[in-house]
């Protein structure tokens, strides 16, 4: 119990950190580009224009507003992917800070999974865009938009801890961890409707893709006005506390390793 | 008595050493089917356990990749021990890198944010102390230039900064100091002698020796990540730094010997191992050649030879009492020895009085009972004027024109005679030209600004200069030269010219000099280091009693027997010691056809005193080392080290 509060007290010493670091990566991105912060939602926005031109009448037949569907969905890839991809990266992208001074090391990871939430929240404005431009429907359960990102922020967490430890030990995992998003990226309905799959296929995804959980939630209250059910609102929240649970674990059992490694 | 700050018990740090990380795949998987995962393990610190109290500087010492940079880390928590613990109490204030955690892209303001928030301080304490930093700082005028802008000292400087913003209990400092422009580094150290003062505890790591020893009061010394000596900073320091130094010759020792082994041809061969060669081998080794030297003699040193007879240094080639004006050479020759605060200043004996040299107020008021310098000098003159010499026919007439009949006839007539062997009024007038007069109480022979003896001995001095330098002693030259011709590039030969030359226009001319030295069983014989004899009477001109020119030596160790030197003029002849010079018209005139051969000698340089053939006192023998030494170098250049 003494050891939770002093782990709060270093966190709370922290805040201000993380705080400073998640500005920093925000600053820096577009600092120097000519349109600035607006990349933040064109980028989305280009990238919704060219998956729907090639995939509109292929496999957005029968699917209503198709921008909008697979926009809701990829934002959630997108926060997925770059968040724990960038976490991945965190512990050993400081090696030279780390080697010098003490400082926490969660704080890095967190920081950058922070950084990308806040980002993917700006990046909503594309969605609101394309909804507004194609004429849909705004639903009183866009209100319920925080409880899901927060799900997935938590999720994010989890596996950039877990990514960021391994990935000491274990440089190889930057690479195979390109190839295993990429792989979720068709394994998970963003740019199709799952009924399309064969069954024992859609059971699979369903019982095993986490990413499911949340842009299925995401989509129902954004796309289809619904709340979501129960399986997927539960299961999201489970999900992204097992997932946090065993990154932190793993985190905890190998950060003094670290240094030796970086 | 003080807390206890910093507690390292036992401590042991292991890595992982860096060139068997293994971080793909393939290579993990071979190494994990061979078991060889984590085998090469190395162990960084040892065992190392001190306490460090409130308030105390602590220096670490030791080589590269002793494990100091390491100890600092597990001090400040960057580094977890494997073995042992690390207990600190107190804030701490690590400058292992100063700047780390600094981003290139963002402006020197957002970096001193940045940077104190990675220190542990809160935004608000930054804002509170923002100004205060930009001003230690002094960089107002970029505060919004990004940081990849900035030079090293600058951000050295930002860093800084940043890092001592806060009062800490504990400063950990590890040779971030050394860049940053001398200003810089003047005010660093102020504001960490200022926290000293205040009570913050300090760990400190440099390479430079006096700045440990200035800062720090307790220092550990480090060898291969184990304690190897710990305890006063002044003690740990000198130690060490007669380890490294102990290191250094055992390795070029090696070096010689390998060289030699090989039969490698020297750049110089140096004919006399006196001061003047010594010191141009020294000078030449510097630059990078490779040099022996050589002598007849059976020891090194050449006329400055001292010879350690039961403790007491022996000048067995006459005194040498080193004097110098020059400050170079005597900074050079203090890098070589310590030098004692020897002052010459002898006493004449004539029949049962005894006089004050050289001639000053002490003498003449032994002489007349006169006490005021004025009643001197009207003294003197009047019996001058008595004389009435006007054009000196002979010597006795010029000394006589110079000092009157008083001081003549008891302190100059009879020691000069005896050294020239002739009757003052055979000898020209020239050999004197003047008697120095001294109208104060000052018995100080020399005027020079510098005067003293190397303790422990000349020859210790000669040793030090030609430390690891190739010394053969009973070795003649021309033996060599014919044995060994193609041993040597170049030769600097210190030996008589005429001789080099096989006095083939015939023998240059020497004043020569003769040696009793006796054993007495007395502790003093005669209370001074320099007695003259100045009656004709006393065959020999002077006594040298050794041990009064190191009387700190005779302090420490006293001895109830003495060494005793009595000196004779002797006239000269081929084969003897040649000892002055003559540097009469006939000798100079012979020195110059000798000259002129030697000028036509390729690859062989004359030099010293009996090279040049001129008296030099020691200095000027340095001197003209080190400038004939320094001529070589630019006539030749570096030479690059062969490996």
């Amino acid at each position: 119990m003494n050891l939770l509060k002093y782990r709060i007290k270093t966190l709370f010493k922290y805040k201000d950190l993380i705080v400073e670091l998640v500005v920093r990566d925000l600053k820096l991105k577009y600092r120097r580009s000519f349109l600035g912060y607006a990349w933040t939602i064109l980028q989305p926005l280009f990238l919704m224009l060219v998956l729907t031109i090639v995939f509109t009448n292929l496999l957005g037949k029968g699917i209503e507003n198709y921008p909008v569907y697979l926009l809701s969905g990829r934002l959630m890839y997108d926060f997925f992917k770059v968040s724990t991809t960038s976490a991945m990266k965190s512990v050993t992208g400081n090696a030279s800070l780390l080697r010098k001074v003490y400082v926490p090391k969660y704080i890095f990871t967190l920081s950058k999974v922070t950084s990308c939430m806040v980002d993917t929240v700006l990046s909503f404005g594309a969605l609101f865009i394309v909804m507004v431009i194609t004429g849909a429907k705004f639903y009183p359960t866009l209100l319920l938009i925080p409880v899901v990102v927060i799900q997935i922020y938590i999720f994010c967490c989890g596996l950039g801890f877990f990514l960021a430890q391994l990935n000491v030990f274990f440089r190889d995992m930057e690479h195979i961890y390109g190839a295993l998003t990429t792989a979720l990226f068709y394994l998970t309905p963003i740019i199709y409707t799952i009924d399309r799959l064969p069954l024992k296929i859609q059971l699979v995804i369903k019982a095993f893709n986490p990413l499911y959980y949340y842009v299925g939630q995401f989509r129902d209250i954004v796309y289809y006005g619904n709340l979501p059910g129960p399986r997927i609102f539960w299961g999201g929240w489970l999900i992204a506390f097992l997932m946090l649970t065993i990154g932190v674990w793993a985190f905890q059992r190998s950060k003094d390793r670290f240094i030796l490694y970086i | 008595m003080s807390k206890t700050v910093i507690n390292v018990d036992h401590l042991t740090i292991q890595f992982n050493l860096a060139n068997e990380k293994v971080d793909n795949l393939k290579e993990y998987t071979i190494k994990l089917v061979k078991h060889q995962l984590m085998f090469q393990e190395f162990l960084a610190l040892q065992d190392v356990s001190f306490q460090v109290k409130k308030g105390e500087a602590w220096g670490l010492v030791g080589p590269n990749g002793c494990g100091k940079s390491t100890l600092l880390k597990a001090v400040s928590g960057i580094l977890q021990p494997y073995k042992g613990t690390v207990k600190v109490d107190g804030k701490i204030a690590p400058l292992i890198e100063l700047g780390a955690g600094f981003d290139a892209d963002l402006t020197a303001r957002e970096n001193i944010y940045l940077n104190g928030l990675v220190l542990g301080h809160s935004k608000k304490f930054m804002e509170e102390h923002f100004d205060e930093i930009v001003e230690f700082a002094e960089l107002q005028d970029f505060l919004d230039s990004p940081l990849k802008n900035f030079s090293s000292g600058m951000k050295a400087r930002l860093g800084f900064a940043v890092a001592t913003v806060v009062n800490p209990d504990i400063l950990i400092v590890d040779e971030v100091l050394e860049v940053g422009d001398m200003r810089f580094r003047r005010r660093c150290n102020e504001r960490m002698q200022q926290m000293l003062s205040g009570g913050t505890t300090l760990l400190y790591v440099s390479h430079n020796i006096d700045s440990v020893k200035a800062l720090c009061d307790k220092a550990l010394w480090l060898d291969h990540g184990k304690m190897r000596m710990i305890g006063d900073a002044q003690e740990v320091c000198d130690a060490y730094k007669e380890d490294q130094d102990e290191l250094t010759r055992k390795r070029k020792a090696e070096r010689r010997a390998r060289l030699r082994e090989q039969g490698t041809k020297y750049d110089y061969l140096v004919v006399g191992a006196g001061l003047f060669g010594a010191v141009f081998a020294r000078e030449m080794t510097k630059a990078g050649n490779r040099c022996l030297v050589i002598d007849k003699r059976s020891h090194i040193g050449g006329n400055v030879y001292t010879e350690d007879v039961d403790g007491i240094q022996v000048h067995r080639y006459g005194a040498h009492i080193f004097h110098t004006s020059d400050e170079k050479v005597w900074k050079y020759v203090n890098r070589y020895a310590d030098f004692n605060h020897y002052i010459n200043s002898p006493v004449a004996v004539y029949k049962d009085e005894l006089y004050n040299l050289p001639f000053n107020m002490n003498t003449f008021s032994r002489l007349w009972g006169l006490k005021k310098p004025q009643e001197v000098k009207d003294r003197i003159a009047e019996q001058i004027a008595q004389l009435d010499i006007t054009e000196p026919k002979n010597l006795e007439e010029q000394a006589l024109s110079l000092v009157g009949p008083d001081v003549y006839e008891k302190l100059v007539k009879g020691y000069t005679e005896k050294q020239w062997g002739r009757d003052c009024k055979e000898l020209p007038a020239f050999i004197i030209r003047r008697l120095p007069l001294r109208f104060t109480y000052d018995n100080n022979y020399f005027n020079d600004r510098f005067q003293g003896i190397p303790m422990g001995g000349y020859t210790k001095l000669v040793e030090k200069i030609l430390e690891n330098i190739d010394v053969m002693t009973d070795t003649d030259f021309f033996v060599y030269r014919k044995e060994h011709p193609d041993m040597f590039d170049r030769v600097m030969y210190t030996g008589m010219i005429d001789e080099y030359f096989d006095f083939c226009y015939g023998h240059l001319e020497y004043r020569s000099v003769r040696f009793e030295t006796e054993r007495v069983e007395e502790s003093n014989y005669q209370g001074n280091a320099v007695v003259n004899y100045t009656e004709r009477e006393i065959p020999y001109t002077r006594v040298i009693e050794h041990k009064h020119f190191e009387p700190e030596a005779e302090q420490e160790n006293p001895k109830d027997f003495s060494i005793i030197s009595r000196e004779y003029s002797a006239e000269w002849q081929p084969g003897m010691e040649p000892y002055y010079p003559v540097n009469d018209e006939k000798n100079n005139a012979l020195y110059e056809r000798y000259r002129e051969l030697a000028d036509k000698e390729d690859n062989v340089i004359f030099g010293g005193r009996l090279g040049a053939y001129r008296y030099y006192d020691m200095d000027k023998v340095i001197a003209a080392a080190l400038e004939l030494a320094q001529n070589e170098r630019l006539k030749f250049g570096r030479k690059k080290r062969k490996k």
